[in-house]
């Protein structure tokens, strides 16, 4: 994904009058995002430091960490937290061995339908999570496509138990996120010199230590935004394990909007909210530094 | 050796591809059945669910919702995006990264959050001001358009990233005023910019599940809420073929842009 136009900035110096035209041109959409996005989750902060009376389902003003000190030490959130943390964990690695193939082959093809190959990891991007997460429970079911195969060859008796288990949300969030991945690399990869590759090759290197030594390290700012895009997702990630892990599977966005539509704790929710954002934020700076650290080594 | 090296790359790619598509393809599998429980090998194959949709009102309603919300969010995230993008890349101005960040943020801030949030500000709003503003529909545009900004100025920068200002330059030794020059010559240049924006930006806003859930109205649920929430309830051919549509929809829109600007420039 391109944001090195952003990044590398204007080229064109100041000319009179320009000020104003600039201020003109960037101001509503300031202004419209500070207003809709930025207040809104300043507002959310300051009553995640609110008291909340359950007896009443009433919020009252107050300035307390009462909320994120409730999270921490009740061991049934903590443990949520914990299964978010392992699970993005557990799928970001997954998806970085899956997608980097592709996305090499995606990035060096010569083919005519490379186009085709573009859209169709990109489709099921747009088509949104609870059509995808359809499709996993038509091949999970009982009867599903993978149980009916199974039993049809006599290899298993009864039906495998995958719908409603941490199995299925694990393997339905790595479908969701790899594209993410494959996109980040791929743009990645395609900006590498093909000839630096040939280069190793000819010098005598083997395909391993070719990629080890020249690809690999090349492509690591793909490899950094691929797995940053998707530990943040999979984190994030609501409507696969609310489809997929049924109602006694927990994570985290599943729990914030269930502290805010079914108890009206918007004080707890908003905190929860907060941690799953800190943890996740905190989480992928210290990757970052410990993947740029093991490569400048 | 080389042979075997490259069909083993290529194998692996084969299984990611797949792995991506599969549930796609089980979608699409499972609104031919003609048997209502998803049972496989099924019985035989059908075309009724899918006009089994159009008796339930909840899907076309949803649908519709979806169309207007995406359409009035991009064209308005699309009105305040390309003069911002316009200015990020052209002038030089103080607060530029700041504000830079601050308009491609809505990408990552987790949907639950914004959604939370929004939902927050506006009861605030609504108590404050003495209006409704929870769940109306232009309370869920505005939420839009929040998420459609960050793709049209992300895609508008990148393409005028590319183009060169003497064009313009000579437009305007040549007497054209400022408006002119930007009609005539700079919005022509970054048409294929532009478009893709308001692609992605239209099919983000379409397919938004997240966010959405906390700030819709009662009657006014769009399509991916509606999916989901006939999911939780049951799987079945006629949620399969709401789906094909959605997907033959989508998929037809990517193909017809892919041909005014290549998608594997842009994403």
């Amino acid at each position: 994904m391109t944001d090195a136009a952003l990044a590398r900035g204007p080229v064109v110096e100041r000319r009179r009058g320009e000020g104003w035209t600039a201020a003109a041109l960037i101001t509503p959409a300031s202004i419209f995002v500070a207003f809709c996005l930025l207040a809104p989750i300043a507002i959310l902060f300051r009553f995640s430091l609110n008291e909340f009376v359950p007896s009443k389902k009433l919020m009252v003003e107050a300035l307390t960490v009462a909320n994120y000190v409730k999270f921490f030490t009740d061991p049934y959130y903590t443990t949520i937290l914990a299964t978010t943390v392992r699970i993005a964990v557990l799928v970001t690695a997954v998806c970085l061995v899956l997608g980097f193939p592709l996305a090499y082959v995606v990035a060096r093809t010569q083919s005519r339908f490379k186009h085709l190959l573009i859209i169709s990891i990109v489709l099921p991007l747009f088509v949104g999570n609870a059509v995808r997460a359809a499709g996993w429970m038509t091949v999970f079911g009982n009867k599903g496509f993978f149980n009916a195969t199974l039993m049809g060859l006599g290899v298993i008796d009864q039906p495998l138990e995958i719908m409603f288990t941490e199995k299925a949300v694990v393997i339905g969030i790595i479908a969701v996120n790899l594209p993410f991945m494959v996109l980040s690399l791929q743009s990645v990869i395609e900006g590498i010199d093909r000839s630096v590759e040939e280069a190793a090759f000819s010098l005598g290197a083997p395909p391993a230590t070719m990629f080890r030594r020249v690809l690999w390290p090349l492509a690591l700012p793909g490899v950094l935004a691929g797995t940053i895009l998707t530990f943040v997702l999979a984190m994030n990630a609501y409507a696969t394990p609310f489809l997929l892990g049924g109602p006694l599977f927990k994570m985290m966005a599943p729990l914030v909007y269930n502290q805010f539509t079914q108890q009206s704790n918007w004080p707890f929710g908003g905190a929860i909210a907060f941690i799953l954002m800190t943890v996740t934020l905190g989480l992928t700076l210290m990757a970052n530094v410990i993947i740029q650290r093991r490569a400048a080594r | 050796m080389r042979h075997l090296r490259r069909w083993a790359l290529n194998g692996a790619a084969a299984v990611a591809l797949g792995y991506i598509l599969m549930p796609l393809v089980f979608v699409v599998w499972l609104a031919f059945f003609r048997q209502e429980i998803p049972s496989f090998p099924p019985d035989g194959y059908s075309l009724k669910w899918f006009a089994a949709i159009l008796d339930q009102r909840k899907f076309v309603d949803g649908f519709r919702n979806s169309l207007q919300v995406g359409v009035l969010a991009t064209a308005i995230g699309l009105a305040l995006g390309v003069p911002a993008a316009l200015c990020l890349a052209r002038r030089p101005f103080r607060l530029r990264t700041p504000v830079a960040s601050l308009l491609l943020m809505p990408l990552i801030v987790p949907g639950v959050v914004l959604g939370t949030s929004m939902y927050v500000f506006h009861v605030e709003l609504e108590n404050g001001l003495d209006v409704d503003v929870l769940g109306t529909f232009y309370a869920l545009v505005a939420g839009h358009i929040v998420i459609v900004i960050p793709w049209v100025v992300r895609l508008v920068t990148a393409s005028l990233a590319g183009l060169d200002r003497a064009t313009e330059e000579a437009a305007q030794n040549l007497g054209a005023n400022p408006w002119v020059t930007f009609w005539r010559i700079t919005v022509p240049a970054i048409r294929p910019g532009i478009v893709a924006g308001a692609l992605f930006g239209f099919v983000t806003s379409f397919g938004n599940l997240e966010m959405s859930l906390f700030l819709v109205g009662p009657g006014r649920t769009t399509l991916p809420i509606v999916i989901l929430q006939y999911l939780e309830w049951k799987i079945d051919p006629t949620i399969a073929a709401v789906s094909v549509v959605q997907i033959v929809l989508i998929g037809g829109a990517m193909l017809i842009t892919d041909r005014y600007v290549k998608l594997a420039r842009v994403v």
